[in-house]
């Protein structure tokens, strides 16, 4: 029997050993998801909370349970602030002003597509080109691409800020030397040309900052594109531009998509620059989202039901490029 | 046979028309011209906003140029002053607590830096480590923690505002009222406000670290520990010289990046905290941004900005010169 | 239908490196089947790539038929290129590849569809034509990119090692399909492998390169009878010939250093005279076929002892130790010996080569 006896000490240590492990194991899976997950749970559910129950304590965690959920914060996000009390009656209601959440979302759509769009084109030609072409200095520029990533964004923010203010003068003020008249009433028709408060300019400096990610990002795609692709199409007949046009852009159009929800992020969520550069005019959603915090009392409720609106996309998107997001958020130092 | 459909099939070089091939369209677009109109629109935007307004600051760094009082003058030249009034050397009085601030908020950026990027990768790595194997739901949790990085910082900042309220607060009822903790009033105090930003980040972030850390766990050839397992060594030897060295340049590179953005933090100080309670939230960036936008001294601002850049650069050359040995010995 | 020319091709990828391709002449007549052989990295692809238009030569003229194609872009050649991973388009059906090149001279519809049936019908694909290249076997996907280069009906076929992807059962099949479809189109063939096997069963003529430069041009028997260089006598042939460093010895015959290994050369009338140098070093070559073992005491012309037997099953190659020099010699299967046996060997006299050491080119004799 001393077998036996040895058999089940031997084997029922491990086991226990295996149940903690397993039971460690689920435990920080979901105390990491819980963690995760929570602040957007809580989002979530102070959008659709009446407005009492955004501040009660304790707090209320469950809608249908805890409290009977509601619209009207969403309703309210596309309204100007109740002003004083009374907010309750119909009429006045009726009267409130629209807010600027509808031409801020709209400015911040507009500008990310048109700065994903041209980013991607952009970057993408650039890409090929390091990829496939000899090219003097290769190295030296590509690390200049990439380098300016590394950049603090408050740093290149003043001149950026000065150039953009009124980049017409400077342009004139140069002109003014050159001593021909047409030149001259040229630069001074420029005189007054800014960058500020307009979509122009801020969606030339989303470019720049979404660039350096595509032009690395695809460079790596297409070293994964056989060069043959080409030469076989080259060889059939075709010139390279119809052979990029008709057999590689095709390969690399998955990765063209997974590289834009970069820029599409980097554009969507950019504060700082829009904030200082285009306060009065083609605002985005992030400045104005902190304008409505104002000073004294927040309207969580609606804070809430703003983020929630526009975070919608941003969410919809990493779910669509999980499987590409990491590689990305890398630079690609991760493969997969 | 295998060749019996070809010998009896000789109808293609019957009807060899031997057609010429046409003229092959874009001729003109040879490979350089190509390389370079496909370059140039890259490097020229990359060169007029990102590079030459980097010179023009420099120019501005020498002066004492204000954006706001000095709008169409000359710049001044005062070479080296505002350098040495942002290191400390300022004779004046004002010029003596710039110097001070400077190096205040120098070492405020380092108290968030520092335990931001030791937190996230520790607490990445741990979980990484933790959950390195097949289970269900994997690829739910993969992509439920994607989203916190992705998400807008400024929305992130207003919600933890929200969330970690002293009254309202869902956090310190979860922590008075449900574990029976001291209410913290995160936000309002000289020495915690800091770490409600850390908190934030942390939350951000610490997926990020955690998923590059999965990738580099899963690089490790599976031989490696069978190998070890038949030499009977014990797990710390295993992670200790095979799993540690493995994913080290891996974690490094990630380090790079986070030391990179947590540095150039802004949205959220300004969002979170407002640089408050007495400044002592004001990260450098912030710091920067106060002196050229409220302050409207532009010359020293861009002083400032200068010593954040050689700072960084010197600091990621650091750790670049730290991943390519460890790479050069792998 | 056209000759292709080469004159004096050279080609350099950088500046500072050695020249990949150096000098190379080349004449391949109207529909021959030329093999271009050669260890990996011995300038073989880049000879083919220069020819097709992928890379720029940076010396010498080709010419296919009567036109100088320096300059002209791949697609203006008139060639087909087969490369050695197929380069077919996973983005496109079976059917769309072979069509491509058809595409680009803007066929009528009809035309073109007349035409990938008939190459589909000679490469018997037409069941996968409607079927995406990627998760096709690999012997499928030869057929798919073979049909892309014939489609087109080129002057020139070019190429680059098509077969070695195949697994070794499809490879020999696909090379009697492919000699036999070179011979039916009777279109001018260059054909890249490192695989001597391929060469000696499929060419005309093999043209064998080494570090840049062509060796020998010539039919498989006359490469494998009468290699023209060192490099040549040991590339070809399983197992290479055995070379022996020796130097003649007085006017009769040939030893090593220790002169356990000596031959008589006496019925070789003019050897002597076409060696400027009689203490020049000199390498002895035979094929293992052209010995034969006696097993009688003190038989042979030279003695040595067995030292490892490798029975092949329809032959038998043993190593025999000579001195300082290791000999192998292919038997008949019947023959059994054991290691350690002293045995004599006699060499085939017409058949053995004498090659200068130092500039390692064959002496004729």
């Amino acid at each position: 029997m001393t077998t036996n006896t040895q058999i089940t000490r031997t084997s029922n240590l491990p086991k226990i050993i295996h149940y903690a492990k397993e039971f460690l194991f689920w435990f920080v899976l979901i105390a990491t998801f819980l963690f995760s997950i929570f602040p957007l749970y809580w989002m979530f559910i102070t959008s659709l909370k009446p407005r009492t129950d955004v501040e009660m304590t304790p707090p209320t965690f469950m809608p249908f349970v805890d409290y009977q959920p509601t619209l009207d914060n969403y309703v309210d996000v596309f309204l100007k602030d109740r002003a004083g009390a009374g907010f309750a009656e119909a009429d006045q209601e009726a009267t409130r002003k629209i807010s600027e959440f509808p031409t801020t979302l709209t400015n911040s759509v507009i500008i990310t597509t048109v700065t994903t769009i041209l980013a991607v084109l952009m970057g993408t030609l650039a890409a090929y080109a390091f990829s496939r072409f000899q090219i003097k200095g290769e190295a030296d520029m590509r690390f200049f691409i990439l380098s300016t990533r590394m950049l603090p964004p408050v740093v290149v923010l003043i001149p950026v800020f000065l150039m953009f203010n009124q980049p017409g003068e400077l342009v004139n003020n140069a002109l003014q030397n050159i001593p021909i008249s047409f030149i001259q009433a040229f630069g001074e028709s420029i005189k007054d040309f800014s960058l500020r408060n307009s979509y122009i300019g801020i969606t030339l400096l989303y470019i720049t900052f979404g660039l350096p990610f595509v032009v690395w990002m695809m460079k790596g795609f297409f070293d994964e594109i056989p060069k043959e692709y080409e030469e076989a199409a080259m060889m059939d007949g075709y010139s390279r531009l119809e052979a990029i046009w008709k057999i590689v852009l095709p390969e690399a159009f998955p990765a063209m998509l997974a590289t834009s929800v970069f820029v599409v992020i980097t554009a969507w969520n950019e504060f700082v620059f829009v904030l200082l550069l285009n306060r009065d005019n083609a605002t985005t959603v992030p400045p104005f989202l902190f304008s409505i915090l104002g000073y004294g009392q927040v309207e969580w409720g609606r804070t809430a039901a703003t983020s929630v609106l526009f975070l919608i996309p941003i969410i919809v998107f990493t779910f669509l490029a999980r499987n590409h997001l990491l590689r990305g958020v890398t630079f690609g130092a991760v493969r997969r | 046979m295998v060749n019996s459909g070809l010998t009896q099939n000789n109808q293609l070089d019957k009807e060899h028309s031997g057609d010429k091939p046409l003229r092959v369209r874009f001729r003109w677009l040879t490979d350089n011209r190509m390389s370079f109109l496909f370059l140039s629109p890259t490097m020229l935007l990359l060169l007029f906003i990102a590079i030459f307004p980097l010179i023009w600051s420099l120019r501005l760094s020498f002066t004492d140029w204000s954006v706001i009082g000095d709008a169409g003058k000359i710049p001044e030249p005062v070479g080296f002053h505002s350098y040495g009034t942002a290191l400390g050397l300022g004779e004046t009085r004002t010029e003596k607590r710039v110097g001070v601030e400077v190096a205040e908020r120098f070492a405020i950026t380092g108290q968030f830096v520092l335990p931001t990027v030791i937190i996230e990768l520790l607490l990445g790595f741990g979980l990484a480590m933790l959950l390195n194997r097949k289970f269900l739901g994997r690829g739910l949790l993969m992509t439920v923690m994607l989203i916190p990085m992705m998400l807008t910082p400024v929305i992130v900042a207003l919600y933890w505002k929200y969330m970690l309220r002293t009254d309202i607060g869902v956090i310190n009822y979860l922590i008075h009222d449900i574990f029976g903790g001291p209410r913290i009033d995160w936000l309002n105090q000289i020495k915690i406000a800091i770490w409600a930003l850390v908190l934030a980040d942390v939350w951000m972030w610490t997926p990020f670290m955690m998923l590059i850390s999965l990738a580099g766990l899963s690089a490790v050839p599976k031989y490696l520990y069978e190998a070890a397992d038949v030499d009977q060594a014990s797990a710390w030897f295993k992670f200790r010289h095979i799993t540690l060295p493995m994913v080290t340049p891996l974690l490094l590179i990630a380090v790079l990046f986070r030391t990179m953005d947590a540095y150039r933090l802004f949205d959220q100080a300004w969002v979170l905290t407002g640089g408050g309670p007495g400044g002592s939230t004001e990260v450098m960036s912030f710091y920067l941004y106060l002196v050229a936008f409220k302050d409207f001294e532009t010359g020293l601002a861009s002083a400032i900005g200068y010593i954040m850049l050689i700072v960084i650069i010197a600091l990621a050359n650091l750790l670049i010169r730290k991943i390519n040995e460890i790479a050069d010995e792998g | 239908m056209a000759e292709v020319k080469i004159k004096n091709l050279s080609k350099r990828f950088n500046l500072d490196s050695p020249l990949a391709v150096d000098g190379v002449n080349l004449d391949i007549a109207d529909g021959e089947f030329l093999v271009l052989l050669g260890p990996s990295g011995c300038g073989k692809t880049t000879t083919l790539r220069c020819i097709a238009g992928l890379e720029t030569q940076t010396e010498g003229e080709i010419y296919i038929g009567d036109q100088l194609v320096n300059g002209l872009p791949a697609g203006e050649r008139d060639i087909a290129f087969v490369f050695q991973f197929y380069a077919l388009y996973p983005h496109l059906s079976a059917y769309d590849n072979v069509a491509f090149p058809l595409r680009a001279q803007n066929l009528q519809k009809d035309e073109v569809d007349q035409r990938v049936q008939q190459v589909a019908k000679l490469l018997r694909i037409e069941k996968i034509l409607k079927r995406r290249p990627t998760g096709l076997p690999s012997g499928e996907q030869q057929r798919i990119a073979l049909g892309r280069a014939i489609i087109r009906r080129p002057q020139v076929f070019l190429m680059d090692e098509p077969l070695t992807n195949l697994d070794a059962a499809l490879r020999t099949d696909m090379r009697v399909e492919l000699k036999h479809l070179q011979a039916d189109m009777a279109t001018t063939m260059i054909y890249v492998t490192h695989d001597q096997t391929e060469a000696l069963s499929m060419a005309h003529r093999i043209a064998i390169m080494n570090l840049g430069v062509l060796q020998q041009v010539g039919t498989p028997l006359e490469v494998y009878n009468h290699p023209a260089t060192l490099f040549v006598a040991g590339f070809i042939g399983t197992p290479p010939m055995n070379l022996i460093n020796c130097h003649l010895n007085g006017s009769n015959s040939l030893s090593d250093e220790s002169g356990a290994f000596t031959i008589s050369i006496s019925e070789i009338q003019n050897l002597k005279s076409k060696i400027q140098n009689p203490n020049a070093p000199l390498m002895f070559g035979v094929r293992s076929e052209d010995i034969s073992v006696d097993t009688a005491e003190g038989a042979g012309e030279v003695r040595g002892e067995v030292i490892v037997r490798e029975p092949l099953g329809d032959e038998t190659i043993y190593e025999v130790e000579i001195g300082q020099n290791i000999i192998r010699v292919k038997t008949e299967p019947t023959l059994i010996l054991n290691t350690g046996d002293n045995v004599g060997l006699n060499f085939a006299h017409d058949r053995i080569h004498i090659f200068d050491a130092e500039s390692q080119k064959a002496i004729k004799f």
